[in-house]
């Protein structure tokens, strides 16, 4: 048995000695955030040095040069294809419309003949006018 | 006969006849298609559904005109349009006409205008398809002394679209005229032949 386990008193007294509050040293606070931020400049620096070097590499640069170049064709001939459907869209609505203006106008003649001769009747054949149904 | 036979026969008859699914479609004679040639101005439409439903996608819903057109071809099947216009008279024949008017005499079809114009000579037939008490198509014969139209719309039209669709589009819709001193036209409605 040790001197301490026989004492309990010396464990507490040991243990406050050891856990006792200490201030940190003068300019503590400062070194930390010193070397901290040191930390952090290495590692961008690490970082920025390992992209300029991938981008100085010829195959990668070839790479992305054709990359963008593919895009940009790509994009051109998209572009392209929505410019002609659009203007195939315009000349089909611009038919449309025709069609529709012309079976417009037949039927608005047939209407003016019909009404011709409705209006004309009643004084050439009063007994024949009999209602019919309208179109 | 087999039965594969039997059921393949249908099949082969509806693939080489493919006019037997457009039965509904204006087929104009030979005839009429040839005075394209003579005509100055021609107008040729040909849309069938998934072309008008395209093409109604370009209609602007801002446009008072184009917003009712894009309702009325909503249910569309079709429009098919043929307009000759011509510098002299007499540049088709009565024959032509009839060839394609004789296409609607069916008990499918009903005639409900049909004017002859001793006056000017237009003469317009409009004849009408219905389908369970409800319009299916429309086909409306112009002829006028230098212009023939032959319209085919093919589908579901209310009766208001219908009056849109002659009082729209740039026409003026129809005001009733005074009184005529003398009958200018014979006019038959209703005919069903």
């Amino acid at each position: 048995m040790t001197e301490t386990n026989k004492n309990p008193n010396l464990i507490e007294d040991a243990l406050r000695n050891a856990l006792h509050r200490e201030d940190a040293p003068e300019g503590f606070v400062l070194q930390v955030l010193a070397r901290a931020e040191q930390q952090n400049s290495a590692e961008q620096d690490a970082q920025s040095a390992s992209w300029l070097s991938m981008i100085s590499q010829p195959l990668v640069r070839w790479a992305a040069l054709a990359a963008v170049s593919i895009s940009l064709v790509i994009g051109g001939v998209h572009y392209r294809n929505l410019q002609r459907q659009r203007a195939e869209g315009e000349a089909a609505k611009q038919q449309l419309m025709l069609a529709l203006r012309i079976a417009g106008s037949k039927l608005q003649l047939a209407k003016e003949k019909v009404n011709e001769i409705n209006t004309s009747r009643p004084e050439s054949q009063p007994q024949n006018r009999s209602p019919r149904s309208r179109s | 006969m087999s039965t594969i036979t039997r059921n393949l026969v249908p099949l082969i008859l509806l693939l080489a006849f493919p006019a037997v699914l457009r039965a509904q479609e204006l087929k104009l004679p030979p005839g009429v298609e040839k005075l394209a040639s003579k005509a100055k101005e021609t107008v040729e439409v040909n849309m069938d559904g998934p072309m008008l439903h395209w093409a109604s996608k370009f209609l602007s819903a801002e446009d008072p005109e184009e917003r009712k057109a894009a309702k009325l071809v909503a249910n569309l099947k079709g429009i098919y349009v043929r307009s000759y216009e011509f510098s002299d008279e007499g540049a088709y024949t009565a024959a032509d006409v009839e060839a394609v008017r004789a296409q609607f005499r069916s008990p499918e079809w009903s005639r409900v205008v049909g004017v002859r114009s001793e006056h000017d000579g237009d003469n317009v037939d409009v004849f009408f398809k219905l389908e369970n008490e409800k319009m299916a198509g429309i086909v409306i014969i112009s002829a006028e002394a230098k212009e023939l139209t032959f319209v085919n719309i093919i589908g579901p039209l209310e009766v208001d679209q219908l009056a849109d669709l002659g009082g729209e589009f740039g026409i003026p819709k129809l005001k009733t005229k005074p009184q005529s001193s003398k009958p200018l036209a014979k006019a038959d409605k209703g005919e069903q032949k």
